[in-house]
């Protein structure tokens, strides 16, 4: 039996729980203004300096690289928050178990939640419940269904992929040539739409054809595979564009069985600063650039600080976090950001 | 609750079990002596349970007095975690007590979600029918399983596991490799309302309706094996397939009627997952096998076979749900978790051992 690791809670944590407690009664007022057209959200009941909040963070899965980057990003900003004591709870990639996570958060009656849902469906009403009961709730990355949140953080994938098509077009092959794009499963929204993305950003070069578009899945031996046949099928590829940098990763491997690596251009999505990230196969030189999803972990916290800490009456609902381009040039210092 | 047929409920039939050397080895003298408090062990799991519960009040977080644990809304919070598993293990119970396994219940549950959404959304079905007519899938899901292991003579491992794929492949061309989002209502494409109701919450919003759904499942399967001749032939399949054969038991329809039982309650948790998340996803359900032949383990039940009991099972799933919502609420790693669990399996199942040993001399 592991020992109880729970902290002493000081004074002002037992008050909030107190006007929490008090403020479930409150709920049908929260639900209502809700609907209100300055979507105001649930704003903490409780709020102000020198109090400590408990903040729980539903994590989809943490077993996904990309949500790990997350993770730590979070864990490492919320340092600079001392009045923050945040919580990560692991969805194991199974909404029945990330729903368990959110009523744990709802008993442990944190001050706000955090969450990146599994799959949206199944999670908005155990969100919607978190919310009703007036706390604050900022979906990070994905959303739920519906509006019963405060507020939403993250990248915009469709700008994201029209960014790299742009690159593509304008800096990779000025001169055009044909371009191939490997995508994501595509019964996921982030597939499609950085795919959408791509197209579009590529088309303001009239000189650049996309000849093929086929689903790898996310995977980087079925995108070697994959890329493997595009390449005999259309040997006069000159770049190709993946949904993620796991699949560029497998174009690169394609690329090296037929002895082509330098001919083709290689753009992924994601940028990761692990070992096994992007970042590193840019600085490498294994892809040409790469462009970052970010976590959106500095903006949901200050969100968080406007809403605990400063009693902010109205917070902004939905915050599309800018990508950054990573090349040779500034490889290593994303690399060494993330380290520090 | 008795656990196993009790010497008055022993029919004819039965008597010529004991005639045969089930192959367990004779117990040794300091053995011998703490046999005598076995029936004890053949309440592990329901000791395992009071234990991990009391280790729950004591280790719960508490607010202004009130322990968090024990609040109404977190015990109801953790049968619901645990009904989808549960349920499946009860099924489960039945197939590895007649020395079977079934690994393709997380598949049919994927199957049988995926299944009832399409029925009421794109075929037009109403509640009641839609839900008949998975449960009868997934019951002769079950019967085709049992058919092809007993007349094929194939191991039940190696069935169940092309069963696995096969239910996996059906659900992603039944769902057209699309998550099906359930919307109720009367319009088209809309599922009945009266569906959503597996997804609510009953008496003040506190007890879920899957919840007690998997508690009618635990006490219907409890009394099926245990006051049933049904329930009887299936101890003795597991306890010994040929002395069960010689005294006339129809061992084939005993071991089919298993595989039927657990492919049935898999459907039901299936059911139950699409209406719980107003969702279906053909990739649902994966691991959950696993998770269910845990709570069998940890309910005391041999996985030779001749030996357990329902109630056990309902305790180890709900042993395995009350522990991990412990460790949550003290924000425990979630990797230790998974460790923690690992040990109580392999510590029920040393017990079980122990307890199944003879004491003959």
């Amino acid at each position: 039996m592991p020992r109880n690791p729970a902290p002493r809670r000081p004074l002002a944590l037992v008050t909030v729980g107190l006007l929490i407690l008090g403020s479930a009664a409150c709920a049908s007022t929260a639900a209502t203004s809700a609907g209100s057209p300055e979507h105001p959200g649930a704003l903490a009941k409780n709020c102000g300096t020198g109090k400590k909040f408990k903040i729980g963070f539903a994590q989809a899965n943490n077993a996904e690289p990309y949500r790990q980057h997350v993770n730590a990003e979070l864990t490492e900003l919320a340092k600079g928050y001392p009045d923050f004591d945040i919580t990560i709870a692991d969805g194991r990639g199974d909404s029945n178990k990330q729903i368990s996570d959110v009523e744990n958060f709802s008993t442990q009656q944190v001050d706000l939640l955090m969450i990146s849902p599994f799959e949206a469906q199944p999670l908005t009403q155990a969100v919607a419940q978190l919310y009703d009961k007036g706390i604050p709730v900022i979906e990070l990355d994905r959303q739920t269904t519906g509006d019963k949140y405060t507020a939403f953080v993250g990248g915009d994938n469709q700008a994201i992929g029209k960014e790299a098509g742009t690159y593509t077009a304008q800096k990779v092959l000025a001169d055009g040539g044909d371009v191939a794009i490997l995508e994501g499963l595509t019964s996921t929204t982030p597939a499609v739409q950085r795919t959408k993305g791509f197209t579009e950003g590529v088309a303001v070069n009239p000189k650049i054809k996309v000849v093929a578009v086929q689903p790898a899945d996310w995977l980087p031996d079925k995108a070697q595979t994959v890329f493997d046949a595009m390449l005999r099928a259309n040997p006069g590829i000159k770049a190709v564009y993946a949904n993620n940098d796991l699949m560029a990763n497998g174009a690169y491997l394609a690329l090296k069985g037929q002895n082509k690596v330098g001919d083709v251009a290689i753009i992924g999505t994601d940028g990761l600063p692990d070992q096994a990230g992007g970042d590193q196969a840019v600085l490498d030189g294994r892809m040409t650039a790469t462009f970052v999803y970010p976590t959106g972990a500095k903006e949901a916290l200050e969100l968080a600080k406007s809403i605990l800490v400063g009693c902010a009456k109205s917070v902004q609902r939905n915050t599309a976090v800018d990508t950054t381009l990573i090349t040779k040039d500034n490889a290593q210092a994303a690399i060494d950001k993330a380290k520090s | 609750m008795s656990t196993q047929p009790t010497e008055a409920d022993v029919d004819a039939d039965h008597e010529v079990l004991t005639a045969f050397d089930d192959g367990k080895p004779p117990a040794t003298a300091g053995v011998r002596k703490w046999l005598r408090f076995r029936f004890l062990i053949r309440f592990q799991s329901l000791l395992g349970l009071v234990l991990v519960l009391f280790g729950g009040i004591v280790f719960s977080p508490r607010r202004n007095g009130e322990i968090l644990f024990l609040s109404a809304d977190n015990l109801a919070n953790i049968v619901r975690s645990v009904s989808e598993t549960g349920i499946i293990a009860v099924g489960m119970t039945f197939v590895i007590i007649a020395g079977g396994i079934d690994l393709s219940v997380g598949a049919v549950l994927g199957l049988s979600g995926v299944l009832v959404a399409r029925l009421m959304i794109d075929w037009d079905y109403g509640t009641v029918l839609a839900i008949v007519i998975v449960l009868i899938a997934g019951l002769l899901f079950g019967v085709f399983q049992g058919l092809v292991s007993n007349y094929l003579r194939i191991q039940a491992f190696i069935v169940t596991l092309a069963g696995l794929q096969l239910a996996r492949g059906l659900a992603r061309i039944i769902s057209g490799d699309q998550f099906i989002n359930i919307s109720f209502g009367s319009k088209p494409k809309q599922a009945p309302t009266s569906f959503s109701l597996l997804g609510d919450r009953l008496f003040g919003g506190v007890l879920p309706v899957s919840a007690l759904v998997f508690l009618g499942v635990g006490i219907i399967g409890s009394v099926v094996l245990n006051t049933t001749r049904f329930g009887r032939h299936v101890f003795a399949v597991g306890g010994n397939e040929r002395a069960a054969r010689l005294s006339g038991i129809n061992v084939r329809y005993v071991k089919i009627a298993t595989f039927a039982i657990c492919g049935l309650t898999a459907a039901l948790s299936g059911i139950l997952d699409a209406g719980q998340l107003a969702f279906a996803n053909p990739d649902s359900g994966t691991g959950y096998e696993l998770t269910a032949i845990a709570a069998v383990v940890i309910g005391g039940t041999s996985l030779f076979g001749g030996e357990g009991t329902v109630v056990g099972t309902l305790a180890g799933a709900l042993l395995l749900g009350s522990l991990n919502n412990i460790l949550q609420l003290n924000n425990i790693n979630a990797n230790l978790q998974l460790i923690v669990t690992a040990t109580i399996i392999v510590l029920a199942a040393a017990l079980q051992h122990l307890a199944s040993r003879r004491s003959n001399t």
